[in-house]
């Protein structure tokens, strides 16, 4: 092979390009990552944390598929915590505060050592077209690359601006230089291109905050882990975070800075997340709270640069030295990075294929934050899934698409190109509805096999995994078959009072007062595998809504399997009124499933489809015959 | 083969009186049989039965046939349950095939399945396309009458609280690190209580079952001499009341009952109002205002000879004074004295002297009161929608168990989904999106 040609190529080298060029190259494509820089190879532009809520679950189905998140998270973790521990299963969620440059060090090793991938040093600036296909790209060097696919993850570097106060200036992000070249030869193609914002909070010396006030927080005993495969042992020192608040004070110089905010005097057009508020945006929208939160987070072991989490800026320099000094422990503040917003180009999602394949060129597959999201996970599923169809395509295999009901993955996805994004879209719970079926602690029993079969998962995941099954099956059925008798004062000891007939444990189980770990540690038997009774008692709790969902899942899944032609006319289907023609024209649902979920399209319009393909496919037959 | 849920609604339109057939269709046939006709009768022989609800009592009675798969309308199981009940009963019946499972038919679904499951030919598709276009549009205008007046209001009011529970519910969820502890707040409980309580309310009060048990009262009311026991004697069809020409003749309030539709309507005369002097009269028209407060609907009674000039003025001036705004009707009396040129909704022109009008005041009175059904009438939609309220509320007594248990945050959230998800068919879908919004504007969250 030359050293020109490959099967895949990614462009980007963040948390989604990195993921995608893994993927490939697990699946035995032969890869090429191109990136700007070698030296930012799995950069966290923002906090440095991998996980929360919505967002760990991301990460365990990426792990459940072998990729890389998750190790490096669990390699660079100084700080984890278990989210919602009081709540229930389907909703806890783990976060990692993470060291930079351990973070990026694990990331670097993995590619490193990952076969069939290539790494060069390259900015790509123009994309190789013949006719709907891309074949290629070419670099700022003029050097040419060819694949049948290529993905394109390229951050908030497309025509990035970085504001800081009425302060202007050209770039990616901090530090690095904006993709201008590769952003207008992208307008010049048919996209529906966007602008959206996002924006970070000053870095901190942490040698000139003063702890003495502040109210620690220190990581979980015991100490959760992000990845299946990990121990525990792989986590490096552990730190405390810390918590502050601002003050009337603060807000005050907030409000007297604003003649000068570019948020506030229509510098930035782009759209900002609405869960991911400025300050000035908290101070400006809830004028009656006198005080916010701000967490205090290290950057790393080796370095005094903290984050305070909640106080994302783009107020100009010296209001932001004033605001950060006016906050409690931070009098003497020494601010190392300004805060700033950045505007960049993003891509209409909605021209998306479920494969995030683009409909416009065939061959190009676009993933991270350049499809309208924003977060470190969210960038790093959808690099997996546009790694996993790229090399799906060059094996001339149908796309793998995981449905809502599936993945969290597929609840993303499906959002991204049913709905598409107003503003910089971030997973939540409460954006699947089977929230109690999509679980962080069951990803693997979700996806592993399926990630196995299509050669992602390594051997030893592949082992650890079935012995895990087998273990949930034997932990079962020996409960299932070991009876209490009334009067067991062992087991009456949960319940309260006398049983009322002969019980085998796994109905006993289904009480919520009975826990299985202190049940198992009552009655003397075994309980060394935490993952695996864990899995049976909330088999066990759950399992009558479990079946509720599985009934709308079924439902549901009828007409997801109905595909609809990708060339379908519209205007043709009798009875659908303008509007919704228009609506499933712009989104080109490729189920039943899909188009029901677009808005406004009714059930009646639904119906009108499902008679239209029918009559469509039979008199196709009759002319093929 | 299409989806495996089955369906069911009334197959022909129903008139006064006339037959009603209620479909169902798909793989719930058997049970519906076995529970509401004792058993599955023999494939196309029909057969007389009672039909029975949940307590095993009779709700009417009529012919039922079974059509068997592939062999029916729709290709699938079919059922027909033929009854004379009236509307109303029927509607029982449709009732008790949902509680058994089914669901309410989208317009124009049966014709959908049997063309989806090749019982009609492909040139009927365009045909099958405009049923279900003009049933649908249809059946979006009745579910826009039934929505109306107080219904509405309340159903707004029930989404309205149920939306603010989720923003806590999902936002303790979602937004764990926040200060404020959303499920902390004991108000939570008591909001979810209220609005189980509301549903509650609204589906008695809307419910056809209740009216079908209790019936509905009209109060006549209007101004001495208007004809108002003259009226109620010609709906009655005896001399319940005493008729002079004297103004002031009723004193105190005469009841009667009768049966419109199969429904029991208890008719209430009452004193002409006016300010008297008399004792007596004072006291006959205190006992009017009190059962105007009380009656489910009124029947304004106006004598148009006397206001032949000032008919609206006078029409308005008496609707001022009821309490509730929307469920009157206006019988324009005396008519072979005198009509007016123009007669507007609500409004019928009735001659208690000759009788001419009284069927028109009738059926009035019956589509008033919801009685009355064109094909996806006023009454299918609003069984749509007690439906609705019925898995809604399901949801919401589930979830009253799981409150106050942390650990179960999760499925609560899930029983106000489900909640929200059928009461999303009455007003509209709202997604997670819109909650999040709904949770970004009310509190200040994100870092
Ligand atoms: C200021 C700022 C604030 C943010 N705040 C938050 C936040 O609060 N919360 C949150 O969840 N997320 C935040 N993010 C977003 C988070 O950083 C991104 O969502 C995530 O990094 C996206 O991953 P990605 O892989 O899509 O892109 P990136 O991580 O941006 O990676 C893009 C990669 O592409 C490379 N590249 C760019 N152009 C080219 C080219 N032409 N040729 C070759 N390589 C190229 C870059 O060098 C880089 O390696 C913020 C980002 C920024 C910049
Ligand atoms: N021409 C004509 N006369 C009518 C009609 N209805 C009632 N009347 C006459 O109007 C007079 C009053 O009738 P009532 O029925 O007693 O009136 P009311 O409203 O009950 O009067 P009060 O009980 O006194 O409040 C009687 O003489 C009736 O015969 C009608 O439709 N046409
Ligand atoms: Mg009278």
């Amino acid at each position: 092979m030359s050293e020109k040609h490959f099967d895949v190529i990614i462009v980007g080298g963040g948390h989604a390009g990195t993921e995608a060029a893994l993927a490939s190259a697990r699946m035995g494509c032969r890869t090429l990552l191109l990136s700007q820089n070698i030296e930012t190879l799995g950069q966290m532009s923002c906090n440095p944390a991998i996980g929360g809520i919505g967002k760990s679950h991301l990460v365990k189905e990426i792990d459940a598929l072998g990729g890389a998140m998750a190790l490096a998270a669990d390699q660079a973790g100084i700080h984890f915590r278990t989210l919602n521990a009081r709540k229930g299963p389907a909703v806890r969620a783990t976060r990692a505060q993470s060291d930079r440059a351990l973070y990026k060090a694990a990331i670097r090793s993995v590619l490193e050592n990952q076969q069939n991938l290539y790494i060069i040093q390259q900015s790509v600036e123009d994309l190789v077209v013949t006719g709907d296909r891309v074949e290629g790209v070419v670099t700022q060097m003029g050097l040419h690359f060819y694949a049948s696919a290529v993905v394109l993850t390229v951050g908030t570097f497309l025509g990035g601006v970085i504001h800081v106060g009425m302060e202007k200036q050209q770039g990616g992000r901090a530090g690095d230089a904006p993709s201008n070249r590769l952003a207008s030869r992208l307008r010049e193609l048919p996209f529906n291109v966007g602008r959206l914002k996002t924006g970070t909070p000053p870095r901190i010396d942490g040698k000139t905050v003063d702890y003495s006030e502040l109210q620690a927080q220190p990581g979980d005993e015991p100490r959760p882990v992000m990845s299946y495969l990990s121990t525990g042992e792989e986590h490096p020192q552990q730190v405390s975070c810390f918590i502050t608040h601002t003050s009337e004070k603060t807000h005050d110089i907030i409000r007297a800075g604003l003649d000068r905010s570019p948020l506030y005097t229509g510098e930035i057009d782009g759209v900002g997340p609405r869960y991911c508020p400025s300050i000035e945006d908290k101070v400006v929208r809830f004028a009656d709270r006198s005080s916010h939160q701000i967490f205090i987070e290290p950057e790393g072991l080796k370095t005094h640069e903290i984050y305070p989490n909640g106080i994302s800026t783009s107020l100009p320099y010296d209001v932001q030295l004033a605001l950060v000094r006016s906050i409690k422990g931070f009098e003497n503040a020494h601010i190392t990075r300004p805060g700033y917003a950045i505007e960049y180009d993003f891509f209409e999602p909605r021209d998306l294929q479920s494969s995030l394949q683009t409909r416009h060129l065939a061959g190009l597959y676009f993933a991270g934050q350049i499809n309208g999201t924003t977060g470190y996970e969210e960038a790093a599923a959808q690099g997996l899934l546009a790694g996993i169809n790229a090399a799906r395509q060059v094996q001339e295999l149908t796309p793998w698409c995981p449905d809502r009901s599936e993945a969290y993955i597929g609840v993303l996805v499906d959002d991204l190109i049913t709905l598409g994004t107003k503003e910089p879209y971030r997973m939540f719970t409460s954006r699947a509805e089977y929230r109690l079926v999509l679980r962080q602690d069951n990803a693997d029993r979700r996806l592993t096999e399926q990630g196995h079969s299509m050669g992602l998962v390594d051997d030893r995941r592949w082992r650890l995994f079935s012995e895990k099954l087998s273990g949930i099956e034997t932990l079962s059925e020996k409960l299932s078959k070991h009876w209490v008798q009334p009067g067991d004062d062992r087991v009456e000891a949960f319940t309260g009072k006398q049983l009322s007939r002969e019980y085998n444990l796994l109905e006993l189980l289904k009480r919520p007062e009975v826990e299985i770990k202190a049940l198992l540690a009552a009655l003397d038997m075994d309980n060394n595998n935490v993952a695996e009774s864990e899995q049976v008692e909330i088999d066990v709790k759950y399992a009558g809504y479990i079946v509720r969902q599985q009934q709308e899942i079924d439902r549901v899944k009828s007409q997801q399997d109905l595909s609809i032609p990708s060339d379908l006319d519209y205007v043709a289907v009798a009875g659908l009124s303008n509007e919704v023609s228009q609506k499933l024209c712009a989104v080109r649902p490729e189920t039943i499933g899909q188009a029901a979920r677009i808005s406004g399209v009714t059930p009646a319009a639904v119906s009108l489809l499902l008679i239209y393909l029918k009559r469509h496919k039979a008199s196709a037959a009759l002319k093929s015959a | 083969m299409y989806e495996k849920d089955t369906i069911t609604a009334l197959a022909t339109p129903l008139g006064k009186g006339g037959i009603g057939v209620v479909r169902v269709s798909g793989p719930l046939v058997e049970l519906v049989a076995k529970e509401m006709v004792g058993e599955l009768p023999k494939s196309r022989v029909a057969a007389y039965r009672n039909f029975l609800d949940a307590q095993g009592t009779v709700i009417d009675q009529g012919l039922v046939l079974y059509f068997k798969a592939p062999n029916s309308f729709t290709g699938e199981d079919v059922l027909e349950l033929q009854g004379h009940g009236g509307p109303v009963v029927m509607n029982l019946v449709v009732a008790r095939v949902l509680e058994l499972g089914a669901r309410l038919a989208k317009p124009g679904e049966f014709s959908e399945r049997a063309f989806l499951n090749d019982k009609m030919d492909l040139s009927q598709a365009e045909a099958i396309a405009d049923l279900i276009d003009s049933a649908s549009s249809q059946a979006a205008k009745s579910a826009l009458r039934s929505l109306q007046g107080e219904f509405s209001k309340k159903v707004n009011s029930i989404i309205k609280g149920l939306i603010e529970l989720r923003v806590y519910v999902e936002a303790s969820i979602d937004f764990p690190e926040e200060e404020i502890d959303f499920l902390d707040n004991p108000k939570i409980g008591e909001d979810l209580d209220t609005l189980v309580e509301k549903i509650d309310q609204l589906i008695e009060q809307a419910g056809q079952g209740a009216l079908l048990r209790e019936g509905v009262s009209i109060v006549l009311a209007g101004r001495p001499n208007a004809g108002k026991s003259s009226l109620m004697n010609c709906l009655t069809g005896q001399d319940t009341s005493i008729v002079t020409e004297i103004a002031g003749t009723t004193r105190d309030v005469v009841n009667e009952l009768i049966h419109l539709e199969g429904v029991p309507v208890r008719l209430i005369d009452t004193a002409g109002l006016r300010k008297g002097n008399n004792p007596v009269e004072i006291e006959g028209v205190r006992r009017a205002e009190k059962e105007i407060a009380l009656a489910d609907y009124v029947l304004v009674v106006v004598d148009l000879n006397a206001h032949r000039l000032d008919l609206t003025a006078h029409i308005d001036e008496l609707l001022a004074t009821l309490p509730k705004v929307e469920n009157y009707i206006v019988a324009l009396n005396k008519a072979d004295l005198w009509q007016p040129e123009h007669v507007s909704e609500k409004q019928v022109l009735v001659s208690a002297k000759t009788g001419k009008g009284v069927d028109d005041l009738r059926a009035l009175i019956a589509e008033g009161i919801g009685l009355r059904v064109s094909s996806e009438g006023t009454f299918i939609a609003r069984a749509r929608h007690l439906d609705a309220l019925q898995r809604g509320i399901q949801s919401l007594v589930r979830g009253q168990a799981l409150f106050g248990n942390n650990t179960a945050g999760e499925l609560l959230a899930e029983e106000l989904r489900s909640c929200q998800q059928a009461l999303g068919e009455i007003t509209g879908e709202f997604t997670s999106d819109d909650l999040l919004g709904t949770i970004f504007a009310s509190f200040c969250i994100g870092k």
